[in-house]
């Protein structure tokens, strides 16, 4: 049960409060700003990444300096070329975390 | 005149239709039943930059017709539009934080209203500012936009317990802010 001192402030508070605010040409401005078509699909995003991760493996794989790197590194040899694969493979790594968390969005349920 | 009973299933039905098929016009009735209210709230949060408080709302229904597919319905739809708002709110908060208006140039008074009233109004925005901003948030969306402490929670992202001691606070301050104005004589005058 409320007090009356608490109904007279929220009364108070209520009048104070202007109520809805006029359209006044809101909507017109919002719905010129709305795209045209509401989802994107995502299948031409996931396309190119699986495309240019491909050319991208398919060129360095063919590379000496790749194969000695990777040859290196599995052996647990530090080479001049298995640490040039491990720097790149984190800074990629690094990358796309970096680009992951700015593209993250927040979920409104 | 709407009825007010049968508003949640006429937002939850225009939801469908633009989930459905993308229906624009659909979205379009949603934003004229809906941003009235959103501005308010903005506007009330901007403490009276009511320009800011409406470039938030362009984004917020932006990024309503985005997230649309995420409305699931257990809210109500406004309460999803003004949890929307507020975070949207709280975002442009980190970057910019709002220059506060000064009550005078918000609101002039007009020759027609008693005087009385004007400075109980002036009072009252003032006894508001020297609240808490929980308290003051707390209680713009539980009094003011009419919400129920546990949707109160939902759109501010606060446990109910939070909620309700923020408003029972923010009430207190009031109270005691406002002493001068005889609060429980001015509820006896009511009908």
């Amino acid at each position: 049960m409320k007090e009356p001192t608490e109904e007279a402030i929220e009364a108070l508070l209520r009048e104070e409060f202007v109520g809805p605010v006029p359209d006044g040409g809101f909507t017109d401005s919002v719905m010129a700003r709305v795209p045209t078509s509401r989802a994107r699909s995502s299948w031409p995003t996931l396309a190119g990444v699986g495309a240019g991760t491909a050319a991208c493996w398919a060129s360095l794989w063919s590379a000496p300096f790749t194969q000695t790197g990777w040859r290196d590194l599995a052996s647990g040899y530090p080479t001049v070329a298995a640490v040039v694969l491990l720097s790149a493979m984190t800074g990629m790594a690094i990358l796309a975390m970096a680009w992951s968390v700015a593209e993250a969005d927040v979920e409104f349920r | 005149m709407t009825d007010q009973r049968a508003a949640p299933d006429v937002d939850k039905a225009l939801v469908a239709r633009i989930l459905l098929s993308g229906d624009r016009r659909a979205f379009e009735l949603l934003v004229r039943r809906h941003q009235g209210m959103v501005r308010a709230q903005l506007r009330r949060l901007a403490k009276g930059d009511d320009a800011r408080a409406d470039d938030l709302a362009q984004e917020v229904f932006l990024l309503a017709w985005r997230k649309l597919h995420q409305f699931r319905g257990e809210a109500r739809f406004a309460t999803w539009l003004y949890r929307i708002a507020y975070s949207c709110f709280l975002q442009a908060q980190r970057k910019q934080p709002a220059v506060v208006a000064t009550i005078e140039a918000e609101d002039p008074p007009t020759p027609t209203t008693p005087p009385e009233t004007i400075e109980l109004k002036v009072d009252i925005e003032r006894a508001m500012r020297r609240l808490s901003d929980a308290e003051r948030v707390v209680l713009v969306h539980t009094v003011q936009l009419g919400l129920s402490h546990e949707e109160a929670a939902y759109v501010l992202a606060m446990p109910l317990g939070t909620v309700k001691s923020h408003a029972r606070r923010g009430k207190d301050r009031l109270r005691g802010l406002l002493a001068e104005w005889q609060l429980p004589s001015q509820q006896d005058k009511r009908p």
